[in-house]
């Protein structure tokens, strides 16, 4: 067993001045670039591999892991101040931030985001060092048969919990599987729907597809909507009384952000999930259990908080079966295994017996940076809150010229630019017509994950339903998807009928 | 916006149309596979649209019927020219970006955008148009090394 | 030693704007280099390339930035060079499978025969793995006697290439097999740690596995037996006349003068001998440093080419004659 010495010696070594500068550093480099609109975790990454490789394998590790808290952080910020997130798993944070920030409440919007993201990260960081790791195997109960189960749970329950016209929003979805099953088929090697661009082997890039659907096509809505509006008064985003966080008003948030930090935690310590699915399923469980589901999309503070305690409550959950058992279970947990692997040391369950002080440097490196985020992030919004008092025809700008940049400085070329403006038309009818971006994209990300689980279910089993009765945690899912299923069919026919009531009583 | 279900119900599924008969047989790829056909998500997908597609357009052309509105009404030709022409300044900065780098076109995008929506005070577009530019080119030449973009 | 390293760099990097001041008329290379990296950034090819970028930079005197262009297994970056016609300022780092294996199992715009491979620099050490208290332990021939009693057993590949392997290896064996596609190392070791999955291809994370067991090597895809499991046979030794390994090579495209291809590959030479280079590569990602010269590592690709096409025909015929 580890010393507690070890533990007390690492977190001093975490609060050395020398180690909080690396942190801050990759904080600050994560931040701008995740707050910037179409830049993301990949340009950070390139601009730090070099920097890491001659840095001390502690320090690089530090800069790293400041690096992701960084990012995820803010790409919230340019979710609710622009509507366009840097990442796919804030795509959630815009369904109330952008409401809420421009109804005059950006700081708010701001702080509830930037408390929410710190206290997801902070618990599950906690949960990852106290009990997680000796339950890593655990995991290993989810086989394909669970995850299948899972994924067909979360895609029923986000599409159920979308909003606006449910048809719309289930043609939506279907749209995001088609698109979600393009390239190689897994099993058969075939191409699919890529009409021989080896570009699209893979599967449409999922950087141009959200950067096109998301924040280009926003930017034209802008677009329209501000030269619709220049003649009459410009919508002047001045001071608003109101637009501060309350101690009350954040209380009242509280059990949302835990709520959302457990459903995180549980998608992050589950490998292959990742934080779109876990930023989704809590903002789609907050809009259910909340008392007025109905505010919900119109800058709910609620909703904000949802989606990025769990977006950054997967995080450092998916180290656990990557501590646990040498898995990396999202992208920001590959980030890790290469910093470490530049510097020598595989990650996996050995690490605790052979580098404990290692393990436990990196633990007090990550609520370091926890800490350093929640700083950072709160003299930043004062600062970017201002975004909205700059006149939005030079936003409207910059930002198209960053969504073009960041897919040419991420190397996509020409097919990369070329798909961000087919997207961009897309994303511009589907905002245009009120059909749901959130039940597509979610469609698009989870359909590959369910396909390749579903079919290895099939395979392994032989095609043969009995198997369920094997796997009472997938039998579990199945039932719940079941009830979900027929839950949404009943409140729906109510509500059609009370609406039908109401339009003859008129 | 009931006509706009209407329409854009219309035209989602000859989208699906196209999908099923066309677009899914002929580039959704083939082969024998045990667990699941090639083309088998991509086809239930089709039908997904397709279905709800023609459900909201059924629903909203009763709708419309009841109401006693027209189903067509010939949007005026100026406003889509208005709504158009940002998506052809976008696509044609695209073709520039094919043929010269990035950071070259970028002024010329950034600034042309500017002045096309009134923007007049000369040193605002001046600014706007080199500041980003300056740190596309420090991005990239210099902090990712990946020469100019 | 990591500030001298920083050093280094520094001064490299200075000395390079020096140079690249002077125009020099026939002295290659004139100007900044791309390194093409057809993965994402992080990735172990990535990682090594960038290491690599930096000793190439200090050898050529000319920086050397580092690109990636992610992409159907490396395809799409290879694609795009088939089309360069830059003389060999644009080059690529990237594994021998896209290269070989790539052209026939998928329809690519690009084939063996477009590029010329300045040099093989690493030997992959892909392998068929399994996991801990199976019943069949962890010895290839055990495996095989009991797949054959035991329909059904699974297997779960992640290439095109090592699914032609097994099917091969199906046939010839009579076993009947479950074979269930999955997706890199991190969909592959969930599989095989929780037992879902009997055996399963790996392409290098057994190696973070070797000293837990985990993991045991049955077979080794490698031309040897691999470093860190010395006791699994090859493909060879099992009796299965196969060529499947795994090569990071070089690769301009064929209309590269000869003197410019001559000069990349001096520097690749040195860059096999850097410290730096060998470091990272043996002891982080845990693959040898290998040296093999231009004809060598052409000869060899095109043996593993002629030695998949006949293993295809024999098993029911090149993809292109189904259609």
């Amino acid at each position: 067993m580890i010393g507690f010495d070890a533990i007390l010696n690492s977190f001093a070594a975490a609060l050395h001045y020398e180690s909080i500068a690396i942190i801050l550093g990759g904080v600050l480099l994560g931040y701008i670039v995740g707050v910037i609109p179409g830049l993301n975790r990949a340009v950070a990454i390139a601009i730090a591999i070099p920097l890491t490789f001659y840095m001390s394998a502690y320090a690089a590790i530090a800069f790293l892991i400041g690096l992701s808290k960084g990012t995820a952080a803010g790409s919230a910020v340019s979710a609710i101040l622009l509507n366009t997130p840097g990442e796919p798993s804030s795509a959630a944070t815009c369904l109330d931030g952008y409401p809420m920030a421009s109804s005059g409440k950006p700081r708010k919007a701001l702080k509830v985001g930037l408390l929410a993201s710190v206290i997801g990260d902070l618990l599950a960081t906690l949960l990852l060092i106290a009990v997680a790791i000796p339950f890593a195997s655990v995991a290993l109960k989810f086989g394909p048969y669970e995850l299948a189960a899972i994924l067909i749970f979360a895609l029923v329950f986000i599409a159920g919990m979308a909003g606006g016209s449910f048809l719309k929003g289930l043609a939506a979805g279907g749209m995001g599987v088609i698109l979600g099953t393009v390239g190689l088929d897994p099993e058969t090697g075939a191409m699919r729907l890529t009409f021989g661009y080896a570009e699209l082997m893979e599967g449409v890039p999922i950087l141009p597809l959200v950067i096109g659907t998301l924040a280009l096509a926003e930017m034209f809505v802008q677009l329209d909507e501000y030269r619709r509006n220049k003649d009459a008064s410009v919508i002047k985003l001045g001071k608003n009384a109101d637009d501060d966080l309350s101690y009350q008003e954040f209380k009242g948030t509280l059990p949302t952000i835990l709520k959302s930090t457990g459903v995180g935690a549980f998608v992050g310590a589950l490998p292959g999930l990742g934080p779109s699915v876990g930023a989704f399923m809590a903002y789609g469980l907050a809009k259910r259990s909340a008392k007025d589901p109905d505010s919900f999309g119109k800058g709910n503070p609620n909703g904000i908080a949802a989606a990025e305690a769990s977006d950054n409550a997967v995080i450092p959950a998916s180290y656990i079966p990557l501590f646990g058992l040498g898995i990396p279970g999202s992208v920001s947990a590959a980030l890790l295994v290469g910093a470490f692997m530049i510097h020598g040391i595989q990650v996996g369950p050995l690490m605790l017996r052979d580098h404990p002080e290692m393990l436990f440097t990196l633990f007090s490196g990550m609520i370091v940076a926890s800490l350093l985020m929640l700083a950072v992030g709160w003299y930043g919004l004062r600062l970017f809150a201002r975004v909205t008092s700059v006149p939005p025809h030079i936003v409207i700008s910059v930002v198209i010229f960053l969504c073009l940049a960041g897919i040419q400085v991420q190397g996509y070329g020409t097919f990369g630019l070329v798909t961000v403006f087919v997207f961009a038309i897309f994303g511009y009818f589907l905002k245009k017509f009120d059909y749901s971006f959130v039940t597509f994209l979610v469609a698009f990300i989870v359909t590959p994950m369910l396909e390749m689980n579903l079919r290895q279910s099939v395979i392994l089993s032989g095609g043969e339903f009995s198997i369920l009765l094997e796997r009472p945690i997938a039998l579990a899912f199945v039932v719940f998807t079941v009830l979900m299923v027929l839950h949404l069919g009943w409140t729906s026919y109510r509500r059609w009928m009370q609406a039908r009531y109401k339009a003859k009583q008129v | 916006m009931i006509r706009k279900n209407f329409w854009s119900g219309l035209g989602v599924a000859a989208l699906a149309v196209i999908l099923l008969t066309w677009i899914i047989p002929t580039y959704g790829g083939s082969g024998f596979a045990f667990g699941m056909q090639p083309q088998r998500l991509a086809t239930l997908g089709a039908w997904l649209i397709l279905g709800c597609s023609i459900v909201l357009t059924v629903v909203s052309a009763i709708a419309l019927k009841r109401r006693g509105e027209s189903i067509v009404a010939i949007p005026d030709l100026g406003h889509l020219w208005h709504q158009a022409w940002p998506f052809l300044y976008v696509l044609g900065f695209i073709v520039l970006i094919d043929r010269f780098p990035l950071t070259w076109v970028a002024p010329l995008l950034i600034g042309g955008l500017l002045l096309l929506l009134g923007e007049r005070r000369w040193y605002v577009v001046v600014l706007t148009a080199a500041v980003p530019t300056a740190g596309l080119y420090g991005l990239t030449a210099h902090l990712m090394r990946i020469g100019v973009v | 030693m990591k500030m001298k390293l920083l050093g280094t760099a520094v001064l490299s990097a200075a000395m390079a704007v020096g140079v690249a001041g002077q125009v020099q008329a026939d002295d290659f290379p004139t100007k900044p280099l791309t390194l093409v990296v057809g993965w994402g950034a992080g990735g172990s090819t990535d990682i090594q390339a960038r290491v690599l970028a930096n000793v190439l930079e200090e050898e050529l005197g000319q920086p050397v930035n580092v690109v990636n262009q992610p992409g159907a297994g490396g395809g799409v970056a290879l694609a795009r060079l088939a089309n360069s016609t830059d003389e060999g300022y644009t080059f690529v780092f990237g594994t021998s499978m896209t290269i070989t294996f790539g052209p026939l199992s998928t329809e690519t715009t690009y084939d063996l025969d477009d590029f010329r491979y300045v040099a093989g620099v690493t030997l992959g050490q892909s392998a068929i793995v399994t996991g801990e208290n199976r019943p069949f332990g962890d010895s290839w021939e055990d495996l095989v006697a009991y797949a054959q009693e035991n329909p059904g057993t699974s297997y779960a590949n992640q290439t095109a290439l090592d699914r032609m392997i097994i099917e091969y290896i199906a046939q010839r064996e009579g076993l009947d097999l479950r074979i269930v596609p999955t997706s890199g190392g991190a969909g592959m070791a969930p599989l095989i740690l929780s037992g879902d999955v009997d055996f399963a291809y790996s392409g290098g994370t057994h190696s973070g596995y070797a000293e837990t067991g985990e993991m045991p090597v049955l077979l080794s895809l490698a031309e040897d037996r691999l470093v860190a499991y010395p006791d699994a046979p090859t493909l060879q030794e099992a009796g299965y006349d196969i060529n499947a390994a795994e090569i990071r090579v070089a690769m301009v495209p064929k209309d590269t003068p000869d003197a410019h291809v001559e000069r990349l590959a001096e520097a690749l030479k040195a860059a096999t001998e850097d410290e730096r280079f060998i470091e990272v590569t043996e002891e982080r990602i845990l693959m040898p440093v290998t040296w093999m010269p231009e004809e060598e590592v052409t000869q060899t690709l095109r043996d593993q080419v002629e030695g998949y096409k006949a293993l295809l025909e024999e098993l029911g015929g090149l993809p292109e004659d189904e259609e």
